[in-house]
């Protein structure tokens, strides 16, 4: 063997083994639930058993450009405007960001804890809280509004309570998920140390300014999704969906499938869809624009499907809308 | 006094084929083929290099819809196309087809069978030979796009496993392709345009029919473990994963194993046998 030869194998494995090594580094290292990019507060408030984490960053959701096309396709409603007039906050100015998790085993509402970050007037919340009928109490240093809602005379009623945790946030959501979110924030038990969620979270926070991660089964069994269609979809065990709002709206979805057969099985089941899809929306530009987008991504036990609703479709959806509204004669101001 | 080795006793299978080996790799790396896989394999590396210098200027290198497309998934997809789709199977063929045929071809192979060496172990040398040349020049080359891609929107941590399966199935797709063409280099007469029908037209066409025809293919077990997802960018790449069955790992690796050492044993054992008649 030359010494050319020599050379050109020593320097082709030198170049294999730099990058193995570089990867191999870089695996421990990003293995490590280490500088973690939701460096979220709220999140000391989510129990580390809790089976879903979402969030939005409402603040840069309700300035988008995709909010205000929006805005010409819903309704305004008068609700939004009576909790501006009692509670003193207006959700389009007043909330930053809201954190919800859902914690399992009860129904979503009651089993659910929703942390709200923002500006209020704690005393007009409280005043109005108690003219009706709400209780208040301290709780490890908590002020909480308790007031029973539904069926009172049960055994077991829920109690919507309001907690307000520190200066700008506050916490919604049945008693005891309130108290077991105050809970883990006292004890430090929360989804920080879960490092499964974390890493979930950690890789959707910077994709989008709002996302959710969970575990897969607790989700599906609280939306009642039918065992039929269960048992035709490959097992998943986390999922996690986020999407980026702006002048249109792009996102993500993935799943962590059980094993990497179970995630092409899913690639399968998603690919067949979009196939369908593509088939059925014919010659209509603006959908075929949207289900181009699509692109099914992820490699190994991961499967992803990414997409982009483009500003033309929400003009698209506006025209549609102002078009019902002349045909239902309900004379509503027409948007453009 | 050093034992001489005595110039009667034949060396073994192995000692000849590791001196073919040292023999035909030199002979393989600096050849006109070298020149058709840099070329092969340059393409996606030079591709990496402009899409990550567009990346570093801030422009997006590939959009849908607006949307900026990380570099895993445009790794992925560099992986399906550039390597295991056109790459593997086409140097296979080039580089397989050629051990014997080329001997043949410049009426050289009468020196080789003329050594007292097995003649398997010449047909191993030079399929050792190949391997070597092709995979130290893929691997690296593989290293480097994700090197490239990765960083851009990505971690190199979350995707050393996937890069460490595509170095190993890379390795054994032309592990198996090298022994099943050389196989056909050793038997056909036209080994090049047999090989190039087979991966062109043959595993193509088989790759979207449902059934069973696909198991006739190296493609279907190789594809199968491939650790991205299947671009779905041409209609026929939609085709095909509509009727897309994934093997099994182990499935996929025993059948690739008992191709490649099949092909490996049949291909030694027609150039033991055969007569080649050399055109004049």
């Amino acid at each position: 063997m030359t010494r050319g030869i020599r050379y050109f194998l020593t320097g082709s494995a030198l170049v294999v083994f730099l990058g193995l090594g570089t990867g191999l580094i870089a695996y421990y290292n990003g293995g490590l639930p280490i500088g973690p990019r939701a460096a979220n507060g709220d999140l000391t408030f989510v129990p580390a058993d809790a089976s879903a984490v979402a969030f939005a960053d409402v603040r840069a959701i309700m300035a988008s450009d995709f909010r205000q096309k929006l805005r010409q396709v819903l309704p305004t409603g008068e609700e939004l405007a009576k909790f501006r007039d009692e509670l003193g906050v207006d959700i389009e100015r007043d909330i930053d960001t809201v954190t919800a998790a859902y914690l399992g085993g009860q129904s979503a509402p009651e089993g659910g804890v929703v942390i709200v970050r923002g500006r209020f007037n704690t005393a007009q919340i409280e005043t109005l809280a108690t003219q009706h009928g709400a209780v208040a109490e301290d709780y490890k240093g908590m002020r909480l509004l308790s007031m029973a809602t539904g069926d009172t005379t049960a055994t077991h009623h829920a109690v919507a309570t309001v907690a307000f945790l520190n200066a700008g946030s506050l916490a919604l959501g049945e008693a005891s998920a309130v108290k077991k979110a105050i809970d883990a924030n006292a004890s430090g038990d929360d989804v920080r140390k879960n490092a499964e969620m974390m890493n979930l979270i950690n890789d959707v926070t910077s994709t989008g300014n709002a996302w959710v991660v969970g575990r897969f089964d607790a989700m599906t069994n609280q939306a009642g999704v039918p065992a039929e269609i269960m048992n035709h979809l490959p097992p998943v065990n986390l999922f996690a969906a986020s999407v980026h709002v702006n002048g249109g709206l792009n996102g993500m979805v993935r799943a962590e499938a059980r094993d990497d057969k179970a995630a092409e099985q899913l690639r399968d089941v998603v690919r067949g869809a979009l196939a369908a899809g593509k088939l059925m929306t014919g010659q209509n530009p603006k959908m075929d624009a949207m289900l181009n987008s699509l692109q099914i991504t992820g490699s190994g036990k991961t499967v992803g499907l990414t997409f982009a609703l483009p500003s033309e479709l929400l003009e698209l959806l506006n025209g549609v809308a102002a078009a019902h509204q002349l045909g239902n004669g309900t004379g509503g101001v027409i948007h453009k | 006094m050093t034992d001489a080795p005595r110039p009667s006793a034949s060396p073994s299978f192995m000692y000849a084929a590791s001196r073919v080996f040292e023999l035909s790799i030199g002979e393989m790396l600096w050849s006109r083929r070298t020149v058709f896989m840099g070329l092969v394999v340059g393409f996606p590396v030079l591709a990496a290099i402009v899409l990550r210098l567009l990346s570093s200027l801030g422009v997006a290198p590939i959009t849908v819809n607006n949307h900026g497309v990380d570099g895993p998934v445009i790794f992925g997809l560099m992986i399906w196309i550039f390597f295991v789709r056109i790459s593997v199977p086409v140097l296979g063929v080039f580089y397989g087809t050629s051990l014997i045929a080329d001997e043949v071809e410049d009426k050289t192979i009468t020196y080789l069978f003329s050594r007292p060496i097995p003649r398997g172990a010449v047909l191993v040398g030079k399929y050792l030979a190949y391997l070597a040349c092709t995979t130290f020049v893929i691997l690296p080359a593989v290293v480097i796009v994700w090197l490239l891609m990765i960083p851009m929107g990505g971690s190199l941590g979350a995707s050393f496993i996937d890069l460490t399966k595509d170095l190993v199935l890379l390795a054994i797709g032309l592990a198996v392709y090298g022994a099943l063409f050389a196989l056909a280099g050793a038997a056909l007469k036209r080994p090049l345009l047999s090989g190039l029908v087979f991966v062109l037209g043959w595993e193509q066409i088989a790759m979207i029919l449902p059934g069973y025809l696909r198991q006739l293919t190296v493609a279907h077990y190789l594809q199968g473990m491939v650790p991205h997802a299947m671009p779905s960018n041409t209609p026929l790449s939609l085709i095909q994963g509509m009727f897309r069955e994934v093997p099994s790992l182990s499935e996929s690796l025993i059948s690739l194993g008992l191709i490649m050492v099949v092909s490996l044993w049949l291909a030694a054992r027609t150039v033991t046998r055969k007569e080649y008649v050399l055109e004049q």
